[in-house]
C-alpha cells in the first residue's frame, strides 16, 4: 500500500485526511508515525525541514549548516547578555528525520532512577515504566542495529579517553550507537553519514511509512498551528518553505480523524501550542538541557580528530555524585577553530596543532530551568542559563578532563575558560578550582533539550496528563522531548524515541 | 563590505609559516555563497560583527582609526586583545568572525592537505522535491 510523498509545493492551498497527523519527525515524531502505521492506521508525517537521502548529505560544515541545522544553528539560549548571561548556542536538525541525523547516534537506555522519579513525582508510572519503555528500547536497538562501539570507530581519541577513564579507576564504556558495525570511523556522524551506517528513521521507519503503509510526508512544510474545534485537536496547518530561498509556498491542511501528535523537539513544541491558542499556565516552562563543554589536550603524538567516531567513549561514573556525563567529542576543523581562543597569529598557532588535539566534555545534569516561548518576531525564544550550582559541576569536571588528559601524555592543556590561562601544564591543573563561575567565561553548547510541555499529574505545572492528553484539549498529545519532565543525565535520543512508542501504542489500544 | 569582510576574515585567520590562512585565498566567493544563502540575522550579525571589528581598535590598542588602516602587527595585536576583550560582547564578535570564518578556513582543500585529510567534494544541496 503506497502512500506519497509531497516536498515544497506553491500554487492552490493543498487539503490531506489521514487517521493521525504527526507534527515533526525527529527521533519522537518518527517512532510515533511509525508505530501507529505499522498498527493499521494512515499516517501524515509533516516535517518542516526537506528529506534528504544520506548521498545528498553534505560533507563540510557550511553545508550542514545550509542544509541540516535548524536556520543555520541560530537559535540560541539567552538571558540578558548586557548583564551577566551567556548565548548559548543550541544544536538542533531540520530535516526528514530531524536531529539523529547530526547527531553522534548515542544510545543510552532510560536509567532506572529517572524512571522512579517520574513515577513518585509525576504519576507516569503507569505508561513510563522500566517495562514499557524496555520493550521499546528492545525492538529500537534491533531495527536499529545498535552495537558498541569498536575498531575504527573509536578513533585515537576515544581510546585514550577509555584508557584514561581505566587508569583513573573510574567507569568508562564504549558508546553503543545506531550504527552498523561496518562504521568506518570516517568522523562524519556530525554532517550525517554518507555511508548509511548510522541508522536513522530518513531512510528506514519513514520510507516504509510512506512504501509499505500508505503514509502520506509533507516536507518543507512548518506547520503553523494545530485546527482546535469545539476543544478537539482535528489536524493541522501551515505554508511549505523552500529549504534553499525560504519563500513561502502554497499552504497545506492536514486532517485526522483520530488525532494530532505533536513533536516538533523541545524547542517547536510548545511555542507551537501556543501559536495554536492553547493558554496553560505550564506551556513553555520547565525547559530543562544538559549544557556541555569541553576541556581540550594537546598531545606530542597524533591524536586526529578526524578518526573514529564523533564520540565513541563515554563515562557515567559521575552522573550521580557530581551530576555530569563525560564523553569523548571530536569535532571538525571549522567547528575547532571557533572553540580555540584567541585570535589572528595566536589563534592560528594553536590550530596548527588539529592533530594532536583531543577534546573531551562535560554535559552537565544542570538544575537551570528555563522557558521557550514564540517571540513577537514569528521566531522562538529560549531563556537558559546553567545556575551557579551546574558552573561548579562543570568546573570541577573540567578539573578531572585536564586531569585525564595529562595522564595520557598531554603536554598541555587548553581550559576554554575565560579568566583562565589559555594554556596550562600538568603543574596548574588546580586553576579550574578558581574558575569563574561565570557563564559567560565558558564555551557552552546546548545539544540535549527538555521540556516545555512537561508530563505530570498537576496542572499547575504540567501541560500534558499522565493519560498523555495535552490539558484541556481532546485528541492532542505530545510525544517528543518536549513533554519530558526532567533532565535524564544521559543522551535522551533513545528514551525519547521509546516514549514516542509507548505513546502510540497506547493510542492504538484506545 | 565584500571587501572588508574577506579582509578582516583574512585578520583572524592569517597565514602563519605553517598553515594557509584565510588571508591566502579569495573568500569572496565564500561570502558571496553565505549572502545569498544565508537567513537575515546571520548575515546582519556577521556585517555588524566585521564592522564592530574594524571601529574598536580605540577600545583595544588606544589607536582612533579603524582596523583596515593599521599595519599587520597591530590589526593582530588588536584581533588578539579583541578575542581575549573583558566585554562579553567584544568577545562575541571575534567568536561569530572565527565561526564564520572557520567554515571557510576549514574546507580549505590545501589546508585539509597539510592536514592529510581528503578535500570535501561539493556538497549538491540536492533533496527529494516528490
Amino acid at each position: 500500500m503506497s502512500g506519497r510523498h509531497v516536498a515544497f509545493q506553491e500554487g492552490a492551498a493543498q487539503a490531506f485526511d489521514a487517521d493521525y497527523v504527526v507534527a515533526g519527525s525527529g527521533a519522537g515524531g518518527a517512532a510515533a508515525a511509525i508505530t501507529l502505521a505499522r498498527a493499521g492506521f494512515r499516517v501524515a508525517l509533516v516535517e518542516a525541514g526537506p528529506w534528504r537521502d544520506p548521498e545528498d548529505y553534505p560533507s563540510s560544515m557550511y553545508g550542514t549548516m545550509r542544509d541540516m541545522f535548524a536556520d543555520w544553528g541560530q537559535l540560541v539560549a539567552m538571558g540578558n547578555p548586557l548583564g551577566k548571561d551567556a548565548i548559548i548556542p543550541i544544536v538542533q536538525a531540520k530535516l526528514v528525520g530531524g536531529t539523529p541525523i547530526i547527531n553522534s547516534a548515542i544510545v543510552v537506555r532510560t536509567p532506572g532512577d529517572v524512571l522512579a522519579d517520574w513515577r513518585e513525582r509525576f504519576g507516569l508510572g503507569d505508561v513510563f515504566n522500566e517495562a514499557s519503555i524496555g520493550a521499546k528500547q528492545d525492538q529500537i536497538e534491533r531495527e536499529l542495529s545498535v552495537t558498541e562501539t569498536a575498531g575504527a570507530g573509536m578513533g585515537p581519541s576515544g581510546a585514550a579517553m577509555l584508557k584514561a577513564l581505566i587508569d583513573r579507576g573510574a567507569e568508562g564504556h564504549a558508546i553503543h550507537r545506531n550504527v552498523r558495525a561496518a562504521c568506518e570511523g570516517a568522523m562524519q556522524c556530525l554532517q550525517g553519514c554518507k555511508r548509511r551506517n548510522k541508522r536513522t528513521a530518513n531512510f528506514l521507519w519513514i520510507p516504509e511509512l510512506q512504501n509499505e503503509r500508505g503514509g502520506i510526508v509533507l516536507s518543507c512544510a512548518p506547520v503553523d498551528r494545530v485546527l482546535l474545534e469545539n476543544g478537539q485537536a482535528v489536524g493541522v496547518t501551515g505554508r511549505w518553505q523552500h529549504p534553499q530561498t525560504r519563500q513561502k509556498g502554497a499552504t497545506f491542511t492536514v486532517r485526522a480523524k483520530r488525532g494530532v501528535l505533536v513533536a516538533a523537539s523541545a524547542t517547536g513544541s510548545a511555542p507551537l501550542l501556543q501559536r495554536s491558542g492553547i493558554r496553560l499556565p505550564a506551556l513553555g516552562q520547565g525547559w530543562r538541557a544538559h549544557p556541555g563543554a569541553g576541556v581540550v589536550g594537546v598531545y606530542p603524538e597524533t591524536m586526529d580528530m578526524h578518526k573514529g567516531a564523533s564520540q565513541a567513549v563515554a563515562s557515567l561514573q559521575y552522573r550521580e555524585s557530581i551530576g555530569i556525563k563525560m564523553e569523548h567529542l571530536s569535532l571538525p576543523m571549522e567547528l575547532f577553530a571557533a572553540r580555540v581562543g584567541g585570535a589572528g597569529q595566536t589563534l592560528m598557532h594553536k590550530l596548527e596543532d588539529y592533530r594532536h588535539c583531543a577534546m573531551w566534555v562535560n554535559a552537565v545534569r544542570a538544575d537551570a530551568v528555563g522557558t521557550v516561548k514564540q517571540n513577537w518576531l514569528g521566531g522562538v525564544s529560549v531563556t537558559y542559563q546553567p545556575t551557579k550550582k551546574d558552573l561548579e559541576r562543570l568546573r570541577t569536571g573540567s578539573k578531572m578532563i585536564a586531569e585525564m588528559h595529562f595522564s595520557q601524555g598531554a603536554y598541555k592543556v587548553l581550559p576554554g575558560v575565560f579568566g583562565m590561562k589559555s594554556e596550562i601544564g600538568p603543574d596548574e591543573v588546580h586553576l579550574f578550582d578558581t574558575a569563574p563561575l561565570d557563564n559567560r567565561c565558558y564555551t557552552w553548547v546546548l545539544s540535549h533539550l527538555f521540556g516545555g510541555c512537561n508530563l505530570g499529574k498537576d496542572p499547575q505545572t504540567s501541560v500534558v496528563a499522565p493519560d498523555l492528553h495535552v490539558r484541556g484539549v481532546r485528541k492532542l498529545h505530545v510525544v517528543d522531548a518536549a513533554a519530558i519532565p526532567t533532565t535524564l543525565g544521559v543522551n535522551p535520543q533513545h528514551t525519547i524515541m521509546a516514549m514516542a512508542m509507548v505513546a502510540a501504542e497506547r493510542l492504538v489500544g484506545a | 563590505m565584500l571587501h572588508l569582510t574577506a579582509w578582516t576574515l583574512g585578520r583572524v585567520f592569517p597565514s602563519t609559516a605553517a598553515l594557509p590562512g584565510l588571508d591566502a585565498i579569495d573568500t569572496k566567493p565564500f561570502i558571496r555563497q553565505l549572502a545569498r544563502e544565508a537567513p537575515f540575522t546571520i548575515r546582519a550579525t556577521l556585517w555588524a560583527s566585521v564592522l564592530l571589528f574594524n571601529l574598536t581598535p580605540l577600545l583595544t590598542l588606544g589607536i582612533p582609526l579603524p582596523a583596515f588602516l593599521l599595519s599587520p602587527a597591530r590589526v593582530d595585536a588588536h584581533a588578539q586583545k579583541l578575542s581575549g576583550s573583558n566585554i562579553y560582547l567584544l568577545r562575541q564578535i571575534v567568536l561569530m568572525l572565527k565561526t564564520i570564518g572557520g567554515l571557510a578556513w576549514g574546507a580549505m582543500p590545501e589546508l585539509r592537505a597539510k592536514f592529510e585529510m581528503p578535500a570535501y567534494p561539493e556538497d549538491s544541496g540536492r533533496w527529494r522535491q516528490s
